[in-house]
């Protein structure tokens, strides 16, 4: 096995040696591409990406905690009235991709005479297409408590939302913490479309370094890992969550 | 309803090749996706450590990357490094990448929903290694994984939107309602139809996930 492990990793080396000197070959390690980032003012503008990447995601989030509680509500009631429009609203935004109501508030809402910020232009979407899953991973999480709860709670009298909020909700919400998180991740991710709308988020930031500096290689291999970095923080948050559950 | 008609006589084919293009990329890029992700998750079994380590970390990068970004990587940032690949193979790369990933990933959660006793039961009968993993360990692993896979399915075509960011000749559905909005006043009818075919898509897959996971799910 250690004559594998050492093949392995010979082979792993051999590989990394490879795409060192494609770099090289191409002329992608010339100090013009790399220098900028010695800059402090790189680091601010892409740390100001970083940000608005941030301020979208978190408000996107709480956003979709709040409307996906409605949408839940709205799904587990009686009414069939309230009930079947929710289950629609639900399905629609979960089954439509981020990017197509992105487009929508960007190219059909301008016209019809409703305008947004770009940073609602990237938000408002990512938040209502995220809302719909939160819905449907609220709903696992109520379907997990255990019926006599329930049964227990509406038989010492509590009213129906009491028992919802008081005894069902705050059990359900901790079988879906590690969900919820990674959730965070997918919102970290679609906010990267803020640059379609030109919201200066990361990505847009690191397109107009590139403008700047012609160095397409370098800014978006660093953009890549910031965002690996943010999200893989995230997951691992996830994951230490998940663990005392089980 | 007027206006989807009028819209409908208008691009209606071009709205049956943009669906067709959507399926197309979705199942090119599951297929291709779920091949490497099994091939990864055998070689992540493996007691080779180097080898442990850089899978480990290729799960961890694609399944963190935005899709976007690796996309627009693929498209402008490669052909810096004399590697350039057309638009419709860059699509489907960035995609099966971000796919076999999280197959990877579901997949060893999988594996590890089989009792030991089997793997232990299979070595004394004398089967090899390899032996075991094709036909004790993969087989338990993906029925055990239907649900994860199908949603991942569904996700995926979900992405296959990002085309609609690189310059592609053929158009699916986001790029068309781009497109129809951008030279028309008939966004929001685009926006509805193309809206009802990703959720009817989305809806029959999620049919058929549940009705594969009913026939082949193990009890334990």
């Amino acid at each position: 096995m250690r004559v594998a492990s050492a093949s392995a990793a010979i082979v792993l080396l051999l590989l990394a040696a490879g795409v060192g000197f494609r770099f090289h070959a191409a002329g992608q390690l010339d100090a013009r591409f790399w220098e900028f980032f010695a800059w402090p003012t790189t680091w601010s503008f892409l740390g100001r990406g970083l940000l608005g990447t941030l301020t979208s995601a978190a408000m996107a989030a709480v956003i979709a905690l709040t409307l996906g509680l409605v949408l839940l509500a709205g799904r587990l009631t009686r009414l069939r009235l309230v009930r079947w429009p929710s289950i629609a609203t639900i399905e629609f935004l979960r089954g439509t991709p981020t990017l197509l109501l992105i487009y929508v508030c960007f190219l059909v809402l301008p016209p019809a005479g409703i305008k947004l910020s770009t940073y609602w232009m990237l938000t408002l979407p990512v938040s209502l297409s995220t809302a719909a899953v939160v819905a449907e991973v609220y709903r696992a999480g109520v379907l997990a408590v255990p019926r006599g709860q329930a049964a227990a709670a509406r038989s010492l009298g509590l009213t129906e939302v009491q028992v919802f909020f008081l005894v069902v909700f705050p059990q359900a919400v901790r079988y879906i913490v590690p969900a919820l998180v990674a959730q965070l991740v997918i919102v970290v991710k679609d906010t990267t479309f803020g640059y379609v709308v030109t919201y200066g988020e990361l990505m847009e930031n690191a397109k107009v370094l590139i403008a700047n500096y012609h160095a397409l290689v370098p800014v978006y291999l660093v953009v890549a890992v910031l965002y690996c970095l943010v999200n893989y923080a995230i997951s691992s948050a996830s994951r230490r969550l998940g663990r005392p559950m089980h | 309803m007027g206006e989807v008609s009028r819209l409908l006589v208008d691009y209606g084919p071009a709205f049956g090749q943009a669906l067709f293009l959507t399926w197309k990329l979705t199942v090119m890029s599951f297929v291709a996706g779920v091949l490497l992700g099994m091939a990864v998750t055998v070689l992540r079994l493996l007691p080779v450590p180097p080898l442990r380590f850089v899978l480990t970390g290729y799960v961890e990068i694609f399944r963190n990357i935005p899709g976007v970004v690796l996309l627009i990587f693929i498209v402008f940032a490669l052909p810096d490094l004399d590697v350039v690949i057309d638009y419709e193979p860059s699509v489907i790369l960035t995609l099966s990448l971000v796919c076999s990933a999280f197959t990877a990933d579901y997949l060893r959660t999988g594996i590890n929903t089989i009792p030991g006793g089997q793997i232990e039961a299979a070595l004394s009968l004398g089967m090899r290694p390899m032996r075991i993993i094709s036909a004790v360990v993969l087989p338990q692993a993906w029925r055990a994984v239907v649900q994860p896979m199908t949603s991942l399915l569904i996700a995926l075509m979900l992405s296959t939107s990002l085309a609609s960011q690189v310059p592609f000749p053929g158009r699916e559905l986001t790029a068309l309602v781009s497109k129809v909005a951008t030279d028309s006043a008939a966004g929001m009818p685009a926006f509805a139809v193309a809206a009802a075919l990703y959720v009817a898509t989305g809806l029959l897959i999620a049919w058929a996930g549940a009705t594969l996971e009913r026939k082949v799910r193990i009890l334990r």
